[in-house]
């Protein structure tokens, strides 16, 4: 718990205003810490008469940390493909991987995967794990996760990254109860720590409005779900050699109580809005249904995909798979437009790690404008449409 | 049929904004609130209870405040409410979270579901459904958008994936984690806000649940926060001058890396 030192302590302020809870509160001249502390760490750093002190957080280290060695990416495959992130993980996991001058390792699940192997090599792994069997044609939370479990726990690696997909971030926090490891999740940086090589895992909390570096310092592996489209993948490279090792999997872990009746593609092309480098999104400015027309227009001429708010997606003018935001998805494109969107927090959360974001928009004071490289008030349909023939004849030219 | 849905109170976030003065989260009028997947968890228990009969617990672990968000679901249907609460549960992360309610849910008693929603809107992890599942050795599906078939014995439902949704079947016990498209948040009626208001909330502490002191709060957690700091400000915005075809020429030439 957070110890104030009554005798030290000052009462200058500094934690107070520096708590992101709202936890601390002068009185009389001396700090006193409420029900809302979760022990982050941030009024110590401010408190200059050294005031503050966070007990229980020095545990003895175990002494077999250094036992667990390497990186490993787990490279996530579905009907036949392999997904993006896992090339973007392979890049990062290489980087970690010569900091800390250890093999990096790709682990493959799946059915009828291929020549991918040979691919995760040629993208920077040194060692592929992979567990091919037709009984893993389907994800299920209870397989992949007792396969990982078990393949963790024979090799030990240090680190272990997963993307931040919708399976990655559904049997990974299982495997890292049962492994009573640290995992943080929806990372967008990581690094290893000089002083003690320890991963530091930086994300998001509170819709993007502070950022968080996170450690496990007493547990391995540490484990880390990262956010799509955030990392850069190394360039196909045919030429890199490593090694493929072939996994069986038991009968036991392939024995599952979650049975898949069948797994449904959506008729709608591109839902997966995380993977698209580029999204057109549209607000409540489109005024109708039809105003996706115009969108899906615009994401055609530029080969992206349609992202929506809450507030049409509640209207049902486009279905939930395309809501970005804080009850839908958080995306980093590399170009957003946002057509319409005033900009509301919960949506601006999930789009803010958009390398460019351009804004189109009646209100010259919408909050969107806040967050927008590139804005332009006036109409939209006046304006997509302009915008359309002015990148066709630029095209050309 | 006797399910559980487990609820956190977090803020409002209309209302959390970064202060640009000094940097840190301005909470002058932070509203708090039931977390809006929470409450689809909710709905979705209470629609199971009216199909299969049985009674829906909800459970929270938070300080003695979070007893709002338990009334606030007992008036949309809920019966019974349990809240965690202990000092020496806080900086827990989600590995100690999910210690925290797995000990709670066993001192609860025997179930058939356990309802959570998809994450909570502050962390945004989506891990401790998950976690809480593994505790209990149960199945778990997280991502639930519709429950095709209930029955006394199991499920059909539909989870949604990346690239289209996957249909499973399972039985009871098991932990499902709720996205918002599955159902439409009744309002509390008159009769449950009498009810939510006069309701006895049994309160759980980290002895009553038997709770090892070294696997709750902060000294439980294996990850910890080493910083805390503002995302990088984003570049400046550009301002086109001239005619809107001007404008959207210019737009255009900065646009010219993605065509």
């Amino acid at each position: 718990m957070l110890i104030i030192d009554k005798d030290v302590c000052i009462g200058c302020g500094n934690c107070e205003s520096a708590c992101p809870f709202g936890a601390i509160t002068i009185v009389d001249g001396c700090a006193v810490v409420g029900d809302g502390c979760t022990l982050c760490g941030t009024c110590v750093e401010t408190c200059d008469p050294g005031a503050l002190k966070i007990e229980g957080a020095e545990k003895s280290a175990p002494l077999d940390l250094a036992s667990w060695s390497g990186v490993w990416v787990y490279c996530e495959f579905r009907r036949g493909a392999l997904a993006p992130v896992s090339l973007e993980l392979l890049g990062i996991g290489r980087r970690l991987a010569d900091t800390r001058n250890v093999p990096l390792s790709a682990v493959l699940i799946g059915s009828e995967t291929g020549e991918t192997a040979r691919q995760l090599i040629a993208h920077g792994a040194d060692t592929v794990y992979r567990i091919d069997d037709p009984a893993l044609a389907h994800f299920t939370d209870e397989a992949y996760g007792a396969i990982m479990t078990a393949l963790i726990q024979q090799n030990k690696p240090e680190i272990v990254l997963a993307g931040a997909t919708a399976i990655g971030r559904s049997f990974i926090p299982g495997v890292a109860t049962t492994l009573g490891a640290g995992l943080t999740a929806d990372c967008t940086q990581l690094a290893i720590r000089e002083e003690d090589g320890a991963l530091l895992q930086t994300r998001p909390a509170f819709g993007g409005n502070i950022m968080a570096t996170i450690v496990c310092p007493n547990s391995r592996p540490q484990m880390s779900t990262v956010r799509p489209k955030v990392m850069q993948a190394l360039t196909f490279d045919g030429e890199r050699q490593g090694n493929i090792v072939e996994v069986k999997p038991m009968p036991e872990q392939l024995a599952t109580r979650v049975r898949v009746i069948e797994s449904v593609v959506s008729e709608e092309d591109n839902v997966n809005i995380q993977e698209s480098d580029i999204l057109v999104a549209g607000g409540r400015g489109l005024d109708s249904a039809k105003g996706f027309t115009l969108m899906r227009e615009l994401a055609e001429s530029l080969g992206g995909a349609i992202a929506a708010t809450r507030a049409v997606v509640d209207a049902g003018w486009i279905g939930y798979p395309h809501q970005v935001g804080q009850t839908g998805k958080t995306v980093a494109p590399k170009l957003y437009i946002a057509c319409g969107i005033s900009g509301a927090v919960q949506h601006v959360a999930g789009m803010q790690s958009a390398e460019t974001i351009v804004a189109i928009n009646r209100d010259k004071d919408a909050p969107i404008f806040d967050v927008a490289d590139f804005g332009l008030v006036g109409d939209l349909f006046e304006i997509v449409p302009k915008l359309l023939t002015q990148i066709e004849e630029r095209r050309k030219s | 049929m006797k399910i559980i849905v487990c609820i956190k109170q977090v803020p409002d976030a209309k209302d959390v904004r970064l202060d640009p003065k000094t940097n840190t989260l301005a909470r002058e009028g932070v509203q708090s609130i039931m977390n809006p997947y929470d409450q689809h968890a909710v709905e979705e228990a209470v629609r199971l209870k009216e199909l299969l009969g049985g009674e829906v617990t909800v459970l929270s672990m938070g300080p003695p405040q979070a007893e709002e968000v338990l009334r606030q679901a007992i008036s949309c249907g809920a019966d019974h409410a349990v809240l965690v609460s202990d000092r020496a549960f806080a900086g827990a992360d989600t590995w100690a979270t999910s210690y925290t309610l797995a000990k709670a849910v066993n001192v609860i008693g025997a179930f058939d579901l356990l309802l959570c929603g998809k994450q909570a809107i502050d962390g945004d992890t989506a891990q401790v459904g998950p976690g809480l599942a593994m505790r209990l050795q149960i199945p778990y599906v997280t991502c639930v958008q519709k429950v095709r078939q209930a029955t006394d014995s199991g499920l059909v439902l539909e989870r949604m994936m990346d690239d289209g949704y996957d249909v499973l079947a399972l039985d009871y016990p098991a932990l499902l984690t709720m996205v918002k498209d599955i159902n439409e948040p009744r309002v509390p009626s008159l009769k449950g806000k009498m009810r939510a208001k006069k309701l006895e909330i049994r309160k759980l502490t980290a002895a009553d649940i038997g709770a090892d002191p070294a696997c709750i709060g902060l000294p439980g957690s294996p990850t910890q926060v080493v910083k805390v700091f503002p995302p990088e400000a984003r570049c400046q915005r550009a301002v086109f001058t001239g005619s809107l075809d001007e404008q959207i020429g210019q737009l255009v030439d900065s646009l010219q890396p993605y065509l």
